[in-house]
């Protein structure tokens, strides 16, 4: 469905991305981890459209993706939930569920989507008519995974949907997603810090440094390599 | 006395809609675009006159007449302007905002003070090529007529002068449509999300460059029809702008940037602070009566009157 290959970012002179190849096939769960800087946010905003890519091609079954505008992607069926969440602060929480549902499949599905929102995050419809800017970090999130779904899309991406949450919270959120992944069929594209248990849930997942995949694989595969255990999981060798 | 009061009172919230009107429309492109634009008081001065020629053109086929025609007039300068505006942001405002210039050390804040101030310039020395130096109005006997009412207490009399009650009736009216438009609708929910946050916005699938060009669009227009009502009950040039461009940034920042309501909440004020300031002070001074208000209120509520706080403390 969604397929990266040879990728390159300049970033002010820098190269950000460098001959990043990545795959995600219908229904597929893959995760991305990496420390800082590695170019993960990058990646999504290439994807997204907001970042332009030097090199490389982007396929979206099977169409170039790169020639299209950002704002024709999400037409496309690409809902992506930014770092740093960016829900529309002076908008109700209502409104910005409905402009998750911009795209015309997400219009045409909205009632559907909506009651799956709830039902995933309740507090949501609890706070429906207040604005998006007064609620919680968790909330927040809660609302920019829902905004996502909300574009009935084919493919969610996150990006580190738990930063700055308490456990509890990035435990509902890590439910939530895994829920939308296995009963709804949704393929996801995730980025995380949180590498054991974003690992845990993926069928595939790549691990990207300073711009490079370095190592890619099954979950089980990178799960018993020395080097993730040893760099993000905390582990020594086994 | 007091009838002076009484009637300073009714002038200032009669004018003071008419301002709110014309600060709704700077209100959109400041709120939405965040950008400062100088020739906001040329878009006014643009309604005048395309009020002016269209009453005459009006006249010339024989339909609408005197007393409807005017108004009919000033709210065709709305479509007039919104495509104005709308070609004018796709060639030149585009340029030095919105996301393209986000990189950019200053967001393009340097360039748009040049280009809308020399905007601003060639429309106000256009207009003298075009439309002459001599003052100009929009004729409609309802000017030289007002609705009295009265007496109150002590004998007084109100006198409206017919003309400003109908502009100011047609403004609310404007003013509540485009508040709906942007409550209610898609679009301008749309509008309001590339406002708040332009890259989530893209994320959304809302083209944001498009988003921006009907804002402009219809800041431009909503000031025209603005224009184009104040037309029915003043004379103006084609410098007419200069006077009104602060009025509009004071009722905006007033206001509180980014809310319809609080910019017509803020117009009005000024409108009402001009007038009523008239029964203590000579014509000359009341404009700073609205600046020395501005400052008491914007010291005391820097957010303004109406702004939103979103932020979480």
């Amino acid at each position: 469905m969604l397929e990266i290959r040879d990728l390159s970012v300049l970033y002010g002179g820098l190269r950000a991305l460098q001959g990043v190849s990545l795959a995600v096939a219908a229904g597929q769960f893959v995760t991305v981890v990496g420390p800082n800087g590695a170019g993960k946010t990058t990646l999504f905003k290439a994807i997204s459209g907001v970042v332009a890519a030097a090199g490389g091609t982007i396929a979206w079954d099977g169409a170039p993706l790169l020639t299209r505008p950002a704002a024709a992607r999400a037409h496309l069926g690409i809902a992506h939930v930014p770092e740093g969440r960016q829900v529309f602060r002076t908008l109700t929480v209502r409104e910005n569920l409905e402009l998750g549902a911009y795209p015309g499949a997400g219009r045409a599905a909205f009632a559907r989507t909506l009651e799956r929102v709830h039902a995933l995050f309740p507090i949501l419809a609890e706070r429906a008519g207040q604005l998006a800017g007064t609620l919680s970090g968790g909330e927040q999130q809660m609302l920019a995974i829902g905004r996502g779904l909300a574009a009935a899309p084919r493919l969610l991406m996150l990006d580190e949907p738990s930063m700055g949450l308490a456990p509890a919270v990035t435990e509902t959120i890590f439910a939530a997603i895994a829920q939308v992944h296995k009963e709804d069929g949704l393929a996801i594209l995730l980025v995380e810090q949180r590498v054991a248990e974003a690992l845990e849930l993926s069928d595939h997942g790549y691990v990207l440094e300073t711009g490079r995949v370095v190592l890619d694989g099954p979950y089980q595969t990178l799960l018993a390599d020395d080097r993730v255990r040893r760099s993000y999981l905390g582990l020594g060798e086994s | 006395m007091f009838e002076n009061i009484l009637n300073a009172v009714a002038a200032g919230l009669i004018i003071g809609c008419l301002y709110g009107l014309m600060c709704i429309g700077l209100g959109l492109i400041f709120g939405i675009m965040k950008v400062v634009n100088f020739a906001q008081g040329e878009f006014l001065m643009l309604g005048m006159y395309i009020s002016v020629y269209l009453v005459a053109g009006f006249a010339a086929l024989g339909i609408f007449g005197p007393l409807v025609g005017p108004f009919v007039a000033a709210i065709l300068a709305g479509p007039v302007l919104f495509a104005g505006g709308a070609l004018l942001h796709r060639f030149l405002i585009s340029h030095v905002s919105g996301l393209s210039t986000a990189a950019r050390l200053d967001q393009g804040g340097y360039g748009q003070l040049i280009v809308t101030l020399g905007i601003s310039l060639i429309l106000q020395n256009g207009g003298l090529i075009l439309f002459g130096s001599t003052p100009k109005s929009v004729l409609t006997p309802l000017s030289a007529r007002a609705f009295i009412l009265g007496p109150f207490p002590g004998n007084a009399l109100l006198f409206l002068n017919q003309a400003r009650v109908y502009a100011c009736g047609v403004a609310i009216v404007v003013a509540v449509v485009l508040w709906l438009v942007m409550e209610r609708t898609t679009l301008g929910k749309a509008l309001r999300a590339a406002a708040d946050n332009p890259v989530a916005a893209t994320y959304m699938g809302i083209d944001v460059d498009r988003a921006y060009r009907i804002a402009f669009g219809l800041g431009a227009a909503i000031t025209a029809i603005a224009g184009g009502l104040m037309a029915t009950y003043l004379t103006f040039t084609p410098f007419v702008g200069l006077d009104y461009v602060i009025i509009m940034y004071s009722g905006v920042v007033l206001g509180g940037m980014g809310s319809i309501l609080g910019a017509f909440w803020g117009g009005l004020t000024v409108g009402f602070v001009q007038q009523v300031s008239a029964l203590i002070l000579p014509p000359q001074l009341q404009n700073a009566a609205i600046f020395v208000v501005f400052l008491l209120i914007v010291g005391l509520r820097p957010e303004g009157l109406f702004g939103r706080s979103a932020e979480r403390a």
